[in-house]
């Protein structure tokens, strides 16, 4: 319990940390009218560092981009199992929403969650398209493939159900984040897991579009507090998986909002 | 003795089977479930027969009953399946913790909004207390508590002024629908699964039309061949536009919106009407079903199935529960087992044999009680 306290205790200060490494970001690029690289890295809290390397592919999020040129707010459609509320700090999407919110100044972040946990993809991705048409978000943050992986959905079946929705959402001006599987490192053994993982990023890579890689980033943070000499104990590395996401995922969005003029990922 | 088997303790048993199954991604099996061929699915038909009963329950199987003790009835009702819902979450978190611990798996315990209870488990078991927080696929019992409790009201209404049920009913459908209200779920935040205030149209509809002397009741009956002769080419439109995904592109259709796209929270008009066409076309299936049973060849097995469904269907509540759990196992196993047919096969007959032993156990029970003694 006391490596939870002490996760709790830099999630606090992580989306300040964040927030103000990003604004800074923000307010350098803004002054840049056609920002032409990715903003530098921004730090995340102690927990979340290590496993900040690598853990989502920049890519533009266009939409949103010319939405924020015309309006003050973004609204955020989360989609499939959302990480538990972790403490008083609140939720995952709170979490999101106030690093956001400290990111991009005078920026109304809207969070509206549909999420249904259990969910396969094929189901989330009719619904999304009705949620898509009732709350008309500017982006969907779309957490896909633990319940496929876990009921040994065909990796074919679920790549085309990804693509497709991917499409969908391009053709009706809606941004995707998606975010990838969960980490347990007895999964690291399971062949199929593994196979819907890298699916999902090979797709996000064909479609490019931005994939928070959650397994990995979770992977490094279990490594780094096993190396620390903290109790790596899984059971409560769901909490800090929860916190970190959170910042990678403002992150990712953040980076996508500024990178526009970024390269296709294949081209670099 | 338990009731001779009927059409609606058959259709139950039939709703409670589908729902055990649709209840674990990824099974072969569930790609021949209702839900495959149908714009509503089967828990449009457990909401719809869970109303049905009410009328049973109601005019308390022909004896007049005093309002006040059908509303000491439906309210008791309402605390029984409350009950139930709170003892098969806790049993679910249950298994799910000791999975992970067997297992060494960790990813359990974010299985199914697990996650909050195991994580911040202080506003999370406020949240299953009152509701408001839902295992997935432990969504349906919250419905039903919410309907039960809704339901003194409904039998309240149709005592007093039977006519106004139906249109009161389906005229807050229709403001819930064009104002989109729900319910919010916390600490999780989002909304119900299935919107309690759109779901009651299917609870009322199935109340309304169990009333075989008066009413919407009557009129169908008496013009079942007509509305059967308008309810076949629904069907089967319903039917292509599911395998052929003809769905209209929600974002392109008229405000408001629910109006005109099939979705299952709030029960909209396309499903509300696809499941009535359903209703009245396959309100003839029993009887043939029973009528099959004449052929000498199939006798046997046309009995034993009759037989099973209904006396599922009898036992709705604990088959019910039991199934939940079972479906919540099954995919334990075959994520423990990688998903195989034979898996599948496996803890889909094991799953019917246990719910058919729940059920015949229920009866037993009753059977067995001894009767109180006179005094």
């Amino acid at each position: 319990m006391a490596y939870r306290s002490t996760t709790t205790f830099h999630a606090a200060g992580a989306g300040a940390l964040i927030a103000v490494s990003i604004a800074l970001t923000f307010d350098a690029r803004a002054q840049t009218s056609a920002p032409q690289t990715a903003p530098a890295t921004a730090p995340f809290s102690k927990d979340c560092q290590v496993g900040a390397t690598q853990i989502a592919d920049e890519s533009p999020l266009p939409n949103v981009a010319s939405v924020l040129a015309k309006r003050k707010t973004m609204r955020i459609l989360t989609m499939g199992a959302s990480p538990a509320p972790s403490g008083r700090h609140g939720g995952y999407s709170d979490l999101i929403e106030s690093i956001l919110e400290r990111a991009l100044k005078g920026i109304d972040v809207v969070m509206i969650n549909r999420g249904f946990s259990g969910e396969l993809a094929a189901d989330a991705a009719f619904r999304m398209k009705n949620e898509v048409a009732l709350v008309e978000p500017d982006l969907v943050l779309w957490q896909v493939g633990t319940n496929d992986a876990l009921a040994y959905v065909p990796a074919d079946q679920f790549a085309a159900t990804l693509k497709e929705q991917i499409d969908w959402l391009k053709a009706h001006k809606v941004d995707v984040v998606l975010v990838g599987l969960q980490f347990a490192s007895q999964m690291l053994r399971d062949a199929h897991y593994t196979e819907i993982r890298d699916t999902l990023r090979k797709v996000a890579a064909q479609e490019n579009v931005i994939v928070v890689r959650y397994y990995e980033a979770m992977q490094f943070v279990e490594q780094a507090a096993r190396e620390g000499g903290v109790s790596a104990e899984e059971f409560d590395l769901t909490e800090s998986g929860s916190n970190c996401l959170a910042q990678y995922v403002a992150r990712a969005i953040t980076l996508g909002v500024f990178a526009k003029n970024l390269p296709r990922r294949g081209q670099r | 003795m338990p009731r001779e088997p009927n059409a609606v303790d058959f259709w139950r048993g039939f709703a409670l089977i589908t729902i055990f199954i649709d209840h674990i991604p990824g099974l072969i099996y569930a790609h021949y479930t209702l839900a495959n061929f149908s714009i509503s699915d089967a828990a449009d038909l457990f909401v719809f027969l869970a109303g049905w009963s009410l009328r049973l329950m109601a005019e308390g199987g022909g004896r007049i009953m005093p309002t006040r003790n059908v509303m000491l009835r439906l309210g008791g009702r309402s605390l029984e399946i409350y009950a139930a819902q709170v003892l098969i979450t806790m049993l679910a978190l249950g298994m799910l913790a000791a999975s992970a611990i067997g297992l060494s798996n960790p990813l359990l315990l974010q299985w199914h909004n697990a996650a909050a209870v195991f994580n911040d488990p202080v506003p999370a078991h406020i949240g299953l207390v009152v509701l408001t927080h839902q295992l997935g696929y432990f969504d349906i019992l919250p419905l039903y508590v919410v309907l039960m409790l809704m339901a003194p009201l409904f039998a309240l209404i149709d005592r007093v002024a039977p006519q106004w049920l139906l249109p009161l009913s389906l005229g807050f459908y229709v403001i819930v629908l064009a104002f989109r209200l729900t319910l919010p779920t916390w600490p999780v935040p989002g909304t119900w699964y299935f919107n309690p205030l759109a779901w009651q149209a299917v609870f009322v509809l199935g109340f309304v039309l169990a009333k075989s002397d008066a009413g919407p009741g009557a009129f169908a009956r008496r013009h079942i061949a007509s509305i059967r002769c308008v309810g076949v080419p629904i069907l089967i439109l319903a039917l292509l536009v599911r395998r052929f995904d003809w769905w209209p592109d929600p974002t392109k259709v008229p405000d408001p919106k629910l109006f005109f796209i099939a979705d299952k929270t709030f029960v909209s008009p396309m499903r509300l009407i696809q499941f009535l066409a359903l209703v009245a076309v396959f309100s003839i299936a029993f009887f043939y079903i029973r009528k099959a049973a004449d052929v000498a060849v199939l006798r046997r097995p046309v009995l034993a199935l009759i037989g099973l469904f209904a006396m599922l269907g009898r036992n709705s509540l604990h088959v019910f529960c039991i199934g939940s759990l079972l479906s919540l196992s099954a995919q334990i196993a075959r994520f423990y087992y990688r998903g195989t047919v034979w898996i599948d096969t496996a803890v889909v007959v094991f799953g019917i044999v246990v719910m058919a032993f729940t059920a015949w156990l229920t009866e037993a029970r009753q059977r067995f009680t001894p009767p109180v003694p006179a005094r």
